[in-house]
């Protein structure tokens, strides 16, 4: 017996060892890799990272995350943060991270493909795809012609139980803040008062989108590409998209954006992935994984989706929209948070 | 007492009270240390956020909607797990009902699924178990056998010739069991209760997946927002005054329960009461508990498995969430058994005050809730020891404060009665403190420190909260993934790494606890 132990014990601590210390190991041996911390979905990030290192050889290793979580990981990591790039589901977490300083600019070559209102005034982010917020219905349960011309509508009581939405998420709080723009703070303190009290929430726009395709609830406010991405699984979908009127907060752009983080050990190569994901190739492996529209100059999506410039969103920027902390502001105050 | 009987007193064994190895006082000091940081976190959160803005933030209408969740949750549950775990051991132990032994093996089957699992199996039935109702009957079914467990022992061994007495003296059979049975069992049932209702304060992914807001859910929805901030750390501050209640309360619960029996020979075993005409009902009641607690998850699992066949199996996927879950549990076990290790040998062998210490940290461990003690490695990790900071040491460490209780148990029972005197005959014939230690002790508590490791091992391989906070970047093990699928309601693509999770952790639990059920009969 005691002749038997201390191989075991031998044999634990190497693997204890090897445990600890092998995964950074196996990055090192690489030439060089990347991280991103992704905020943006979990399969984009992927479609990413398998046609970037077919390309360039280069690997990417993946953070998965929420926006602002990532993003508030980044202020807290300082300049010891292990990411070399951040690509978010929206623009306020970077611009957040832009203003305090914690943000690479970006090459002016790779802006230049981009329309000027989706990059950040000082270069240090830039957006990547565009999508709009919209309401997914269920013709089942409700008829087309009894929804609202106007978002703010749906905090009224006749909309008890019959309306989903998602507080927790970024494009959410985008639109409560281009709320507040249009129509001030007591309109939309107001507005998410009535959303708590009459509406249902979900943890997330894909369970809120099968909500409503279930007949669980009437209508929920999403992003109009949870839907495409639903449908193309299930190929045939009850659950309808509507638009609302021109200039309405619910017909609110949003894009999603990316940046590189200034503490990077790899500034060039985060530059040059930055540059990809701008580019014409870049951004079409990216529309195909989701039905989002591309942000490169002249392109359009092949997704089937409403033409872009067919859209009447609200006049609201990325910079308008600002580092939307008024949303979580306002969403604690109402106690939604 | 000694000087009285000076014979007596020099035939049990007294340790020396000489200094222990800083090979044993190290380990210790550190895990003392690391089990409290998670008040220095919320401590220092709370400094950082100034008194009032943290008073601010815990006086409002969202956390008391959380502390009225939790706590409904809480009662709900172990009320329901009381009542059901004591009127099973009752039917299983002493009744008449036909195929008893084979119910308590089948009855005891939720053991096997996690219960974020099974969460997420009902919810995929039907969203109509999401919120308070569908979580209070999820979470019962998946957990009253750890209140039928004991109380099913305790009726097994009880001495019948009270009750007997009780009856001779004009009680009726409802009477005794009120006032002599019941007060007997009473230790049993409030220690399983407790410990469910420890289980509901810190559960997260289950109750995540049933969409009902607790503490620790309304904790990692903070942390998604913003990191490791304010909140999530004043949150985090009210689970772990909760908490520590509730130890405070085991504790208590703990030192009260003994019951003495006087007299020699075997308790004998109580005459079965005949059901007669109930035994129909009784067998519908163990038939129903079966298809809730574990027919409905197991078969939902089976269903799901079957429609996801028919698409693409991610076999890599698949594969490198087996393989990560596999390395960091085997690495997870290894270091709470070197951990654990140290810990019982002081507890064993010496006396003072970090004997002391370490005699009640598996306790206080016990009752941290892993996300508290995620959150807390990740910022002090970023702060004062970045190396550590994204790596799989970090994680490690994590699994070894969760579960050094569970590993450190056999181990102190085994060093119990591994007679130092063994040792300090190998020393007088030229081994070292440590020699002696490898080569007499090691050999006897060997069995224990494979059993522990093993236990660890299985339990390590469903953790979820701690592993999402902290695992390195690209790692996913099984949990995280039914975990990340279910959030996308994406339930036949969780069905195989759930599948995989009961198979390779949930059944050899399940096997290993009812052999132990068994063993005892």
């Amino acid at each position: 017996m005691t002749i038997r132990i201390k191989p075991i014990f031998r044999g634990l601590a190497a693997t204890l060892f090897t445990l600890a210390l092998g995964a950074p190991q196996v990055m090192a041996a690489d030439s060089v890799s990347l991280t991103l911390y992704n905020g943006q979905h979990k399969e984009i990030g992927e479609a990413i990272a398998k046609a970037y290192e077919a390309k360039t050889g280069i690997h990417i290793n993946i953070r998965k995350g929420s926006s602002n979580q990532l993003a508030s990981q980044i202020i807290e990591e300082g300049d010891r943060s292990p990411a070399d790039v951040i690509y978010t589901e929206e623009s306020p977490p970077l611009n957040n991270l832009g203003e305090l300083g914690l943000l690479a600019k970006i090459d002016d070559s790779t802006l230049q493909v981009l329309p000027k209102e989706y990059v950040a005034n000082n270069g240090t982010w830039m957006g990547v795809t565009a999508r709009t917020r919209v309401v997914a219905f269920n013709p089942k349960v409700i008829d087309e012609k009894a929804l609202p011309p106007s978002v703010m509508d749906f905090a009224n009581p006749e909309w008890d139980g019959k309306i989903g939405f998602v507080p927790t998420s970024g494009a959410f709080q985008e639109q409560a803040v281009a709320i507040l723009k249009l129509h001030g703070r007591e309109a939309a303190e107001e507005w998410l008062t009535g959303l708590k009290a009459f509406g249902k929430t979900y943890t997330n726009n894909m369970v809120a989108l099968k909500a409503v395709e279930n007949g669980e609830v009437a209508a929920v406010l999403v992003n109009n590409y949870y839907w495409y991405a639903l449908k193309k699984e299930r190929g045939q979908l009850d659950s309808k998209l509507y638009y609302l009127a021109d200039g309405d907060a619910g017909g609110l752009v949003t894009i999603s954006s990316a940046a590189a983080v200034k503490a990077s050990k790899h500034p060039q190569e985060a530059q040059a992935l930055l540059a990809w994901m701008a580019s014409e190739e870049g951004q079409r492996v990216i529309t195909q994984t989701t039905a989002e529209y591309p942000l490169h100059k002249g392109m359009v999506s092949d997704q089937g989706l409403k033409p872009f410039e067919d859209l009447r969103p609200p006049k609201i920027t990325p910079a308008d929209l600002g580092n939307a902390e008024e949303a979580l502001e306002l969403e604690r105050e109402v106690g939604l948070l | 007492m000694s000087a009285a009987l000076p014979l007596a007193a020099s035939t049990t064994y007294v340790p020396r009270r000489k200094r222990p190895s800083i090979w044993v006082v190290l380990p210790v000091l550190l895990l003392v240390g690391l089990s409290l940081l998670p008040l220095l976190y919320v401590g220092l959160k709370a400094w950082q956020a100034g008194l009032h803005e943290a008073l601010r933030l815990l006086w409002r209408p969202f956390v008391w909607g959380l502390m009225r969740n939790t706590l409904l949750l809480m009662v709900g549950v172990t009320l329901a797990c009381a009542i059901l775990g004591l009127a099973l051991a009752w039917l299983l132990e002493r009744s008449d009902l036909p195929g008893r032994r084979l119910w308590g093996v089948i009855l005891c089957l939720p053991f096997a699924v996690p219960a974020f699992v099974s969460g997420f199996t009902w919810v995929s039935l039907s969203p109509r178990f999401e919120g308070l109702g569908g979580a209070i009957l999820v979470m019962t079914l998946s957990k009253y056998p750890l209140v039928f467990l004991p109380v099913a022992a305790t009726l097994r061994n009880l001495d019948t010739s009270l009750e007997e007495s009780a009856r001779t003296l004009g009680q009726n059979r409802w009477g005794v069991f009120f006032r002599i049975t019941l007060p007997l069992l009473w230790p049993s049932i409030l220690g399983g209760s407790l410990l469910i209702a420890l289980h509901m304060l810190v559960e997260f992914g289950a109750l995540s997946i049933l969409g009902l807001q607790t503490f620790t859910t309304a904790i990692y929805q903070q942390f998604e927002l913003e990191f490791s901030n304010a909140n999530a750390a004043m949150l985090s501050a009210v689970l772990l005054f909760m908490c520590l209640l509730m130890l405070w309360l085991e504790l208590r619960v703990r030192g009260k329960a003994r019951h003495v029996r006087i007299g020699q020979g075997v308790a004998r075993r109580a005459a079965p009461v005949r059901l007669r005409a109930w035994t129909p009902m009784a067998q519908v009641f163990c038939l129903s508990l079966m298809l809730l607690g574990s027919g409905i998850p197991l078969g939902m699992l089976v269903y799901w498995l079957s429609v996801g066949s028919s698409a693409a199996f991610p076999v890599a996927d698949i594969s490198r969430a087996l393989l990560s879950s596999l390395s960091l549990s085997l690495g997870g076990a290894g270091v709470s058994l070197l951990l654990a290790l140290p810990v019982s040998f002081l507890v064993v062998r010496y006396k003072g005050r970090l004997a002391l210490w370490a005699e009640r940290l598996p306790y206080l461990l016990h009752a941290l809730p892993g996300l508290v003690i995620a959150l807390t490695l990740v910022y002090f990790a970023l702060h004062y020891v970045p190396v550590l900071y994204q790596t799989t040491g970090l994680l490690l460490l994590a699994y070894a404060l969760l579960f050094l209780p569970l590993a450190q148990a056999p181990v102190r029972t085994a060093l119990n009665k591994a007679s130092p005197q063994l040792e300090e005959a190998a020393r007088t014939l030229g081994a070292t403190s440590f020699g002696a230690f490898c080569r007499v002790t090691l050999p006897i508590i060997f069995p224990a420190l494979a059993a522990a490791f093993a236990l660890v091992f299985l339990d390590a391989m469903k953790e979820l909260t701690a592993t999402l906070l902290l695992s390195p970047t690209g790692m996913t093990t099984l949990a995280t993934e039914v975990w990340a699928h279910t959030a996308n309601v994406e339930f036949a693509a969780a069905a195989p790494y759930a599948a995989l999770l009961i198979l390779v952790s949930g059944l050899p639990v399940y096997l290993l606890t009812t052999r132990m059920y068994l063993n005892r009969a």
